[in-house]
């Protein structure tokens, strides 16, 4: 887990300018990309804010998915009827191939969005990695630069902070926001 | 140009309203800090009417719904009207209604959201709310419908005792599994985009409501990589989700057009079935968000006249494309030269039910085109209000007319009956819209209506840009 102290710069809503700005500041002052975490009320791409590129798994699980549904239609098309032949005339029906992509096509489907939404659900309470820390302005749109770094550097993260027009807080602890 | 009419009091010109782009939600922002105050106050006030309609609704699905069906399975189907040689009647109706109105929440919200069409930022979580309660209400009548309820479990796939597997080659099956996968979805899309406004009211709220808008948020803070990955499963859900609904009506239309039923073995029920589900679906959002818009506190300010003329727009398309569907399937039955078809139609139009058809074309044709070109009814709410509701009886009358009409009347004259529909089957339809009313109206009090993110996404990405000597509006894309 992260152990650094945690620092968070809040910038109201109409600063996303001097928000993209700090965190080029910070990084001049020798902060890395993975000691800063940006959380905001609304989604900004990574090139608005000047961030490295995200990365989830969330499509890959729902490609899974979507196999997986489509190894259990063919089980329930083809599977089934050689298992518990039902036999009209003494003869076993097999199952025919344009209605058995009725079947195949509603369980790849559920497959890929049950998935996605798995994943999504996997991640999200997967602990995350980065400055931890929250604060409830997020939700009215400010936008929070969370960063730790050295303690030498206190003055010039005011001076910096302060000249973007942004409130600083020290020692942001990890809230509990789930169960 | 000059408005067109007089006739619902002044009216301002088409330059005139560009002029003040106010108008439009997405150039009249307002702080997130206010959005949300708003959307907080629309969730938790609640008047002595709400909980009068909510007592109402409430004894209305369990006496109507619950009561009739509880009533009609200890006595058996025949205090329903359904007799030889007509067996399916209105709950067959009122599910194909139902799963036809469940349409429009992903269209409005799915396709919209694939095309980036700005104006569906503020009402796509009503329209999706629409679909699973509409499904939810669907979904009951293959259970009334059944009569012997307690062997649901037959359509299940897993191996018994007697080794009866479910036949996956009949479209009954193909319907719970299409139901099912599409229930399934749309809950989980109406859910996903809901996460941020959770933790907007898990911000604002105590006690019980802080404890369950917490474990509903999913710790949500709003780190990039949460909105990166929120925003990859809502893609997914957009284009995926599409398909899931042509599947779900095309098949509701195959539980028809698989048949060997003169009147209904017709290769164009999918798309037909389709256009029509939309058309009902789209009508029923304008009417829900009508009542929404004169209800709920601040809702005034989050749907506007815009967002009426814009999806009056797309029902008159859907309208035109219905009828252009109707035509079809009439004409191919009208020529194709089988005696029972073309008598299922002369009963259709001059029958003892013709009422019934002509109503269905006025309704979806006569008043759609008669109203819908002119800006200013579009940008009326009440008058959409009217209009929409009015499709949708014209749509109801439409599956009335596929089903029972046409079951009365098949190839043997002799066999030929008129249904009239039972109070026990009046009382369940009834019930069942007191379910969808009543599940509308406290959810609307449980979670955030109107997508806060979302609108406040757009209003950031709304800029006047000048060009030339005018300002003109544009969008620029945050994502």
């Amino acid at each position: 887990m992260y152990t650094k102290v945690v620092h968070m710069a809040l910038f109201k809503e109409e600063q996303l300018d001097h928000a993209a700005e700090s965190i080029t500041r910070l990084r001049s002052l020798g902060i890395s990309d993975k000691d800063i975490s940006v959380i905001s009320g609304i989604p900004f791409s990574e090139k608005i804010l000047d961030r490295p590129m995200n990365w989830t798994n969330v499509g890959r699980i729902g490609v899974a998915g979507a196999v997986l549904g489509f190894i259990t239609a063919l089980l329930l098309n083809f599977g089934t009827p050689f298992l518990y032949p039902l036999r009209v005339a003494d003869m076993p029906i097999f199952f025919p191939i344009p209605t058995s992509i009725v079947v195949t096509f509603e369980l790849v489907m559920l497959g890929l969005l049950i998935s996605t939404f798995i994943g999504v659900f996997v991640e999200t309470i997967s602990p995350s990695y980065g400055p931890q820390g929250y604060h409830p302005k997020v939700s009215d749109g400010h936008i929070a630069i969370l960063f730790s770094g050295p303690m030498d550097l206190d003055q010039q993260f005011h001076s910096t902070f302060a000249e973007l027009g942004a409130t600083l807080e020290h020692d942001v602890e990890e809230e509990k926001l789930w169960l | 140009m000059a408005a067109e009419t007089k006739l619902f009091g002044k009216l301002k010109t088409t330059e005139q309203e560009h002029k003040d782009p106010k108008e439009q939600l997405m150039f009249d922002p307002r702080p997130r800090e206010e959005l949300n105050r708003m959307v907080m106050e629309m969730m938790t006030t609640t008047t002595r009417k709400f909980w009068l309609w909510a007592i109402g609704l409430g004894a209305g699905v369990v006496v109507l719904l619950f009561g009739a069906w509880g009533y009609m399975i200890s006595t058996g189907m025949w205090v329903t009207g359904l007799r030889r040689p007509i067996y399916w009647g209105v709950f067959i109706v009122t599910f194909v209604f139902w799963i036809g109105i469940s349409h429009a929440g992903t269209f409005v919200s799915a396709i919209l959201r694939v095309f980036k069409s700005e104006f569906r930022r503020p009402f796509t979580r009503a329209a999706e709310l629409m679909t699973t309660f509409g499904l939810a209400a669907g979904a009951l009548y293959p259970l009334i419908h059944l009569g012997r309820v307690w062997v649901f479990y037959f359509m299940v796939p897993y191996p018994n005792a007697r080794w009866l597997w479910p036949n996956f080659r009949s479209p009954l099956v193909w319907d719970l599994l299409a139901i099912t996968t599409y229930l399934l979805s749309s809950t989980i899309y109406l859910y996903l985009p809901l996460v941020p406004d959770l933790a907007m009211a898990r911000d604002r709220t105590t006690g019980i409501r802080h404890s369950a808008y917490k474990i509903l948020a999913l710790g949500w803070r709003g780190t990039e990589a949460e909105w990166f990955r929120l925003k990859k499963a809502i893609q997914i859900f957009a284009f995926a989700i599409i398909p899931v609904m042509f599947s779900v009506h095309t098949i509701v239309s195959w539980d028809f057009a698989v048949s060997q039923v003169a009147g209904w073995h017709s290769t164009i029920f999918g798309p037909y079935f389709i256009i029509g589900a939309i058309l009902s679906g789209v009508s029923a959002v304008v009417t829900i968000l009508y009542v929404l818009r004169s209800t709920l506190k601040h809702m005034d300010y989050f749907l506007r006249p815009e967002h009426f003329d814009a999806l009056g727009k797309l029902i008159l398309v859907f309208s035109m494309a219905w009828a252009y569907f109707f035509f079809n399937d009439y004409l191919l039955g009208w020529y194709g030269g089988e005696a029972a078809v073309r008598q299922i139609l002369t009963a259709h139009a001059t029958g003892p039910a013709a009422w019934v058809w002509y109503t269905m074309l006025i309704c979806n044709i006569v008043i759609p085109w008669l109203t819908l070109w002119n800006r200013k009814i579009r940008r009326t709410p009440w008058l959409m209000f009217i209009i929409t509701l009015l499709i949708n009886v014209g749509m109801y009358l439409e599956r009335y007319t596929i089903i029972p009409l046409t079951l009365g009347h098949q190839r043997t004259p002799f066999d030929w009956g008129i249904y009239t529909p039972r109070p026990i089957e009046i009382s369940i339809v009834l019930g069942t819209f007191c379910l969808f009313t009543f599940l509308y109206l406290v959810m609307s009090r449980l979670i955030p209506l109107v997508p806060v993110w979302e609108v406040q996404e757009g209003q950031v990405a709304h800029t006047l840009r000048k060009v030339g000597k005018a300002e003109v509006p544009s969008v620029t894309e945050l994502d």
